[in-house]
């Protein structure tokens, strides 16, 4: 069951109260933890996620929503729809509201899967009417009761008021009589009855309590400045009269709507001098309950905008971390016309807010209003509003893809706060973490990746200290992606253990994930397990539905791209990478991967015999740019497709002797293998395999794998001498891919039966993919043929094969080949 | 009643304000008169009479209220320019 909350604006957190209440009913203890809130909210993937739990249950389940016109959210609302319309067949909902919503439901109604009560159905009869007076032990003659039915129009909570104050009436029919007579308003008259008959304590606590959403004996007292509130509320609980606990405890409580509401007025009839006060005590309260929200809106009640506008501004972040973005868009528009524009803290809340919407411009335009108000800012604020000013411009430079300039303000960020209040502190963490978040993410872009690793492991860090499993994440998932220059395996670790811990909290198909998502699979892509790649592509593409900025797109577009090209799919392959080169105009400022996007898709040119469109491109760019090692690569591509090996040669001196810049080892690899082809062509077959044998050299320690595939190196590598090379199985691999097997990675663990081998064993299993005959496979291991068939026989035993290639298969299969088993 | 449904893109609401006669079957008294301070109250019978100028938004806004407080809405009237109060035979039905 699911009570909406009073003037409930925020989608996230309805949507995560429906959850968590679906949750408590079904009660298994895996699933007991609340769900986590994200900054973004993806609703598509929330509804799904109910339904999901919804399917998963076993017995029926009634799903009970009440108060649905409070829910003000459109969005909301129309995710419900589809909740509705979509549910499993042992669940049922039931939906209570004053009014209409806006609620698709006609499919239903016309499937006659729809129930409607209306005003009509509920109003009571007059028979129903006198069991309710029976019921309360009312006695009241049959026209009595015929009278109240009329007055009331049978209307439900009207009765129930008057059975109220009709209870240990001493004089019921004079009562009804009277009522009847009165031309007041059916509510406003039997509330103000019910009211008057109260103690004077009583009166005056529902009085000062009505303007909170909820209250409890301690608030209470608080509000009305004597103890022993909490008796009285339970006495009125007990009473029935419109007073409802919220707890199983009972600490909390409500008002009936109508109630409240009237009392609301009539406090302001009464005691209209007290009423800022009072919100003001309960605004108090509520600060140090640390409950922010409502803290704020009595504050804002109470007209104290420049104290509100600082609570707001201070707990933004938080609040926006705890996925309460739409809440904040609430609160700000609750501020006077001019607040933004001349309080320069909620200038800072606005920015991040249209920040988190992609109004980038919107949001440079309040940052502005902020700085130029941090100097007449109080000292003790000033540190805050900077250190805000700063996080939001690299959040700002992350989203656009403007790299430069930013990162001399980071300076800022790198000191840890110190000789402040446990508060400011825990106010200034979130923020600190969310900074270097964005410091990180925004190197790692641009290629200060030392410092990138730094900083984001720091904020990783710091967020699991302070209970941001959020920022944890998003720091994480960007370290994946700076692992770059990293070995294969620390990346695939680094992106495995973020996707993983992404997973627990449910955020695997959000946005904050993707970095790590696209990184693990470009990975995959370049040892050319490309079967588990592209699941991690399609995953990557799943997570970015909602769009976050070009960047990432690029990723996933180049990766896409070269997963093509490990498939011999050049055409989709140069289709990607015209779309990474697109979007590459989007990004403000030199960018990491440009050279290489531009590398590339030239080379693609070349192999598809597309040279003279190629040469068109490479005339095009800039001197620096058409220096850099994956450019030269390109230029050798076009010129071995033109028939000029010597050319080919020429381009990629620079690279093979260290000299040009490259963006890592892999252009390097490409480049032996582009003139290993060149030799070829030229004659020199010494040269030539030289040439493949130090690219393969360099990419045995990660298995590197796409070069060799897309280099169109084929020929020369099956031409290879197989003793003349010390990489056999990763030659073999190669060749696997090249006549379109994919490498596969098995995640299960080895079977029961499977022994470990031993080193002699592995040494001799390493040469067992190649074609190199046994006595061929002694000599290079300097060991007897003998000894080489013992070590045969025992891994055949230990892997249950019967022959060699099922030997293979299995070692494939146990990944006993690849770079992660050997030390 | 001349009410226009409330699914409008908000960003075009009509903000001119106009002359409203909102009927509510009762009389209201002084507390929930506090609920309405934008308008003007007549008792017409056994009915309130609620009169102002309104804008679109402050209209909805009063219509949430009735609906809040439990009252029970007889008619509500848009008035022309000519017209500066409503006559009795004059009501348009709902």
């Amino acid at each position: 069951m699911l009570q909406v909350q009073r003037d409930q604006n925020d989608a996230q957190q309805f949507w995560l109260a429906l959850l968590g209440a679906v949750r408590h009913a079904s009660a298994t203890p895996s699933r007991a933890e609340p769900p986590a809130a994200t900054p973004e909210f993806n609703g598509r993937a929330m509804v799904d996620r109910v339904l999901s739990e919804l399917a998963d249950r076993r017995g029926p389940l009634i799903v009970v929503i009440d108060d649905l016109h409070e829910l003000h959210s459109q969005e909301a609302l129309a995710l419900l729809t589809r909740l509705l319309t979509n549910l499993p067949p042992q669940v049922h909902a039931i939906l209570t509201t004053r009014h209409d919503v806006p609620l698709g439901l006609h499919q239903l109604r016309l499937a006659g899967e729809l129930a409607e009560i209306r005003a009509a159905d509920l109003r009571f009869t007059e028979r129903e009417t006198r069991e309710l007076l029976d019921t309360e032990g009312i006695a009241l003659s049959a026209a009595g009761a015929a009278l109240l039915r009329q007055r009331t129009e049978g209307w439900a909570a009207g009765l129930r008021l008057a059975a109220l104050s009709l209870a240990g009436h001493p004089d019921p029919e004079r009562f009804v009589a009277e009522f009847s007579g009165s031309d007041r308003t059916v509510a406003e008259y039997l509330l103000a009855e019910m009211l008057e008959r109260q103690r004077d304590d009583v009166q005056d606590l529902v009085l000062r309590t009505s303007l909170l959403d909820r209250v409890n004996g301690e608030l209470a007292d608080l509000l009305t400045g004597r103890l022993g509130s909490e008796r009285i509320l339970l006495e009125l609980e007990d009473a029935n009269a419109f007073v409802v606990s919220l707890d199983a405890e009972r600490t909390w409580f409500r008002y009936h709507q109508l109630f409240g509401e009237f009392l609301r007025l009539e406090l302001r009839r009464t005691l209209p001098e007290e009423v800022p006060e009072l919100h003001r005590r309960a605004a108090g309260w509520f600060t140090l309950q640390g409950q922010v929200v409502e803290a704020i809106r009595h504050t804002q009640a109470a007209g104290d905008w420049p104290v509100a506008a600082r609570l707001l501004a201070d707990h933004s972040f938080s609040l926006t971390l705890d996925g309460q973005a739409q809440t904040i868009q609430a609160l700000l528009r609750a501020f006077p016309p001019g607040a933004p524009t001349d309080d320069p803290e909620l200038a800072l809340v606005r920015a991040a807010d249209d920040l988190l919407h992609g109004h980038l411009d919107e949001a440079t335009a309040h940052l502005a209003v902020a700085e130029t108000h941090v100097e007449t800012t109080p000292l003790d604020r000033q540190r805050r509003l900077q250190m805000a000013i700063v996080s939001l411009k690299l959040s700002l430079a992350r989203r656009r893809g403007h790299l430069a300039g930013v990162i001399e303000q980071a300076r800022l960020l790198a000191s840890p706060i110190s000789g402040q209040s446990d508060e400011e502190i825990a106010l200034g963490s979130d923020l600190r973490a969310v900074a270097l978040m964005n410091l990180g993410t925004v190197e790692a872009w641009s290629l200060g990746l030392p410092d990138a690793e730094r900083h984001l492991q720091e904020g990783a860090l710091l967020a699991r200290s302070i209970g941001r499993p959020y920022l944890e994440v998003g720091c994480l998932a960007q370290l994946g992606f700076a692992s770059r220059i990293r070995s294969f395996a620390i990346t695939r670790q680094r992106c495995r253990e973020a996707i993983a811990l992404a997973d627990r909290h449910g955020w695997g198909a959000e946005p904050v994930i993707a970095p790590a998502l696209v990184t693990l699979a470009a990975n995959l892509v370049w040892t050319g397990e490309l079967d588990e790649a592209e699941r991690w592509l399609q995953r990557t593409a799943q997570a970015l539905q909602t769009d976050t900025g070009p960047g990432i797109r690029q990723l996933l577009h180049l990766a896409t791209g070269r997963l093509h090209a490990g498939r011999g799919r050049y055409h989709e392959s140069l289709e990607e990478f015209s779309a990474a080169e697109h979007l590459q105009s989007q990004l403000e400022g030199s960018h990491a991967l440009a050279s290489q996007v531009t590398g590339w898709i030239l080379s693609t040119q070349a192999r598809l015999g597309m040279p003279g469109q190629a040469r068109a491109a490479l005339a095009a760019l800039t001197d620096e740019q058409a220096n850099s090692g994956e450019i030269r690569n390109a230029r050798a591509a076009i010129c071995l497709t033109e028939g000029d090996p010597a050319g080919a040669l020429g381009a990629l001196a620079d690279v093979l002797d260290g000299t040009a810049a490259v963006i890592g080892y892999i252009t390097v690899v490409e480049a032996q293998l582009l003139a290993a082809l060149a030799h070829r062509a030229l004659g020199d077959q010494n040269a030539a395999n030289m040439a493949a044998e130090r690219a393969l050299a360099l990419a045995e320690p990660d298995r590197l794998v796409l070069p060799f595939v897309t280099t169109g190196a084929q020929e020369l590598l099956e031409s290879l001498p197989r003793h003349a090379t010390a990489h056999a199985a990763l030659l073999a691999d190669i060749l696997d891919v090249v006549h379109g097997a994919s490498l596969t990675a098995s995640n299960q663990s080895p079977s029961p039966h499977t022994e470990e081998l031993s080193p002699s064993e592995f040494r001799v299993l390493r040469y067992l993919p190649t074609n190199l005959s046994r006595p061929e496979i002694a000599s290079e291991l300097s060991v007897s043929v003998n000894t080489v068939n013992t070590h045969i026989r025992s891994i055949y035993a230990k892997l249950q094969a019967s022959d060699r290639s099922s030997a293979v298969q299995r070692a494939r299969e146990l990944r006993l080949l690849s770079a992660r088993r050997t030390r | 009643m001349r009410v226009h449904p409330a699914a409008r893109d908000s960003d075009i609401v009509d903000s001119t304000p106009a002359r409203y006669v909102i009927q509510i079957h009762g009389h209201l008294g002084p507390t929930v008169l506090l609920a309405f301070p934008a308008l003007v109250s007549q008792w017409h019978g056994a009915d309130t009479v609620l009169i102002g100028l309104l804008d679109r938004s402050a209209l909805y806004g009063v219509l949430a209220q009735i609906e809040t407080l439990g009252l029970d809405l007889v008619e509500v009237r848009q008035l022309t320019q000519h017209q500066k109060s409503p006559r009795s035979g004059d009501s348009r039905s709902p």
